[in-house]
């Protein structure tokens, strides 16, 4: 593979790569396995946000609610559990009601002909987060069983049991997006609609599956976090679906779709919590944090942008 | 990215740890507000005196972001500082961290808001109950023990708000002349206090006495009396002393709030972690103190 096809397919993950050898040299205690432990485990749910977040973005989509489903299956998995419903059981359920939230916004997107996206997951965005608030009455729910604990606090030996859901799920949507019909008609969704529709993809059915397994990472964010706080509360989760588009963006899906891939989104995952983890370490304020993010996101799509029109001129130029 | 470049170097000058000084990191909720940058100076203050500190205050953008302070904390722990003084978003969120601080040795400093949590090395902050309580004795003498009352309160939950209103309430529980009308939340802020006023002056036209249970609350609740023409007629009690309810005081659009003093629980704090960093004796509970400002004795507190 030539050094401009390597650029192309790596070039988030070097982008990673770059920026933990620069923080490396700007804090002594970044590149320790501690840490490094701990930037997977604080990156996790922004992780399994970004995945379902990845699937919508690539038939042009996008889910602003993301971050309110997180929320609400937060206190209804808390909840479940007070009631003395076993942890396997709980997180069955949550995982469930994130699944059928989220079809409800591929319903109202598909049946109500509503014109884009933005607007049944901007509506979910605050009904979820207005249920979730109103369910609990504001108070979160503490002190949770430890074996619903373990999916955020604990560990397997040394590696934290969030990286270990999120690889599997990494690896079943790898699976899904590039080995199945399925994945295949998804991605065809995001390249060209009308060629899709015209060759026989079911793309309504397509849609509210795609937001279905949104919904179903939220919820399995939402496993993760409460696990992690102890605590099931109303606000889990608020602007988290910025943090989610960032990190698909990051690692180079398009927002025209068509474009994306599972790598690249867990690479995207990883800078951001790696900023924040690195700028924490140097005592950096959170608002700081949050212009430099904004700066990362636009530089790494320019980068992007720069490296596409670099190789279409190339392609022009052999043709 | 020059910009970034700039904030990383910035971000690299205050690295310490081989200097050989203490390491005091104060994470706050959050740093909007006019009560937590007074506690942030008054930590300052304490830090400038030694000269064997470095004090860095950090916070998460929102007091709502529980988990981006959990997450602040971890990595000020894996730095092994040399001591933590903490004000927790979350009270329950917090503990699991907590432990982890505990587990690397180093001491923790609970600062304004207690959690339960048996390792602390010492708390700062004031009674809320009995500042709660000083508010509804001083709305009882203001109404003449009879007529009705209501409370804007803060986040359900924090511990700080719940111990404001059960003192309120000890307070007028022995006057069967007045009523609690309404209880209503408003978050701490002002917009959202602005309105419950509103709804309540709706509902219960004859209230008496309002007390919110921090400053910004008070202060929408001000201008939602001011709206309808009735400043001066209700009785107006806030909590935290800022200085536009302060000022608010003098010009009699408020009648009373609760003085916390941020500065000297900020500088206490400090100086308990510092000196559980030594290894030396630290008290375990201090309690700050709040004092009632009325137009009487606004003066000294605007000075």
């Amino acid at each position: 593979m030539s050094v401009a096809a390597l650029l192309r397919r790596f070039g988030p993950l070097l982008g990673l790569l770059a920026l933990c050898a620069v923080l490396g040299t700007l804090s002594d205690h970044f590149l320790t396995f501690d840490n490094l432990i701990n930037v997977f485990r604080q990156s996790a749910v922004n992780a399994l946000l970004s995945l379902g977040q990845l699937v919508v973005i690539i038939t042009a989509g996008i889910d602003l609610s993301v971050g309110s489903i997180l929320g609400l299956s937060c206190v209804l998995v808390a909840l479940l559990l007070k009631a003395g419903v076993p942890p396997a059981l709980a997180v069955l359920a949550a995982l469930a009601i994130g699944g059928a939230l989220g079809s409800v916004n591929g319903l109202l997107l598909t049946k109500l002909h509503l014109p884009h996206p933005f607007i049944p997951t901007l509506g979910m965005m605050n009904v979820a987060r207005g249920l979730a608030l109103v369910i609990c009455g504001g108070f979160p729910i503490s002190e949770l069983p430890s074996g619903f604990r373990f999916w955020g606090a604990g560990s397997v030996g040394w590696i934290p049991a969030p990286v270990i859901v999120v690889v599997v799920f990494c690896v079943v949507f790898h699976v899904f997006l590039t080995r199945t019909t399925v994945g295949r008609d998804i991605y065809a969704i995001g390249g060209n609609p009308q060629a899709a529709l015209l060759s026989g993809v079911p793309v309504d059915a397509r849609l509210i599956l795609v937001y279905a397994l949104s919904g179903v990472t939220a919820a399995a964010g939402a496993v993760v976090l409460a696990g992690r706080m102890n605590s099931g509360f109303p606000l889990a989760g608020m602007g988290s679906e910025l943090d989610s588009i960032a990190a698909v963006i990051i690692g180079g899906a398009s927002f025209f779709g068509g474009v994306g891939t599972v790598g690249g989104t867990l690479v995207g995952a990883l800078i951001m919590g790696v900023l924040r983890n690195g700028l924490n370490l140097m005592n950096v304020s959170a608002y700081w944090q949050t212009v430099v993010i904004g700066v990362v996101i636009v530089a790494a799509v320019w980068v992007d942008v720069v490296r596409k029109r670099a190789a279409e001129k190339g392609r022009a130029a052999v043709n | 990215m020059v910009l970034g470049a700039a904030v990383l170097a910035g971000g690299a000058c205050s690295r310490g740890g081989k200097s050989g000084k203490l390491e005091i990191v104060l994470v706050t909720k959050a740093l909007d507000s006019e009560f937590w940058q007074r506690i942030k100076s008054g930590a300052e203050e304490a830090a400038r005196a030694d000269a064997g500190v470095s004090l860095a205050v950090l916070a998460p953008a929102q007091e709502i972001n529980i988990d981006q302070q959990v997450a602040i904390l971890e990595d000020q722990i894996l730095k092994r500082v040399s001591a933590l003084a903490v004000s927790p978003a979350g009270v329950a969120e917090i503990v699991p961290v907590l432990d982890k601080a505990r587990a690397a040795g180093i001491p923790v400093v609970i600062v304004d808001t207690d959690v339960r949590w048996p390792y602390q090395t010492s708390f700062v902050g004031i009674d809320n109950r009995l500042g709660g309580r000083i508010a509804g004795e001083y709305i009882l003498k203001a109404i003449g023990g009879k007529g009705k009352v209501a409370v804007i309160r803060g986040v359900l939950g924090v511990a700080t708000q719940e111990d404001r209103l059960a003192g309120f309430r000890e307070a007028i529980a022995h006057s069967p002349g007045v009523e609690l009308v309404a209880v209503q939340p408003a978050n701490s802020e002002r917009a959202l206090g602005m309105q419950v006023m509103e709804n309540m002056l709706t509902s219960h036209p004859d209230v008496k006495a309002v007390f919110g249970t921090n400053d910004q609350m008070a202060l929408g609740a001000m201008q939602a009396i001011a709206a309808r023409h009735l400043t001066g007629k209700i009785v107006l009690v806030g909590f935290d002393a800022t200085r536009e309810a302060l000022r608010a005081i003098e010009a009699g659009e408020m009648n009373a709030v609760m003085a916390q003093y941020p500065e000297r629980i900020g500088k206490r704090a400090i100086e308990e972690a510092i000196k559980a960093a030594r290894g030396l004796p630290v008290e375990k509970r201090i309690d700050i103190g709040t004092a009632l400002v009325t137009k009487e004795n606004v003066g000294e507190f605007l000075k």
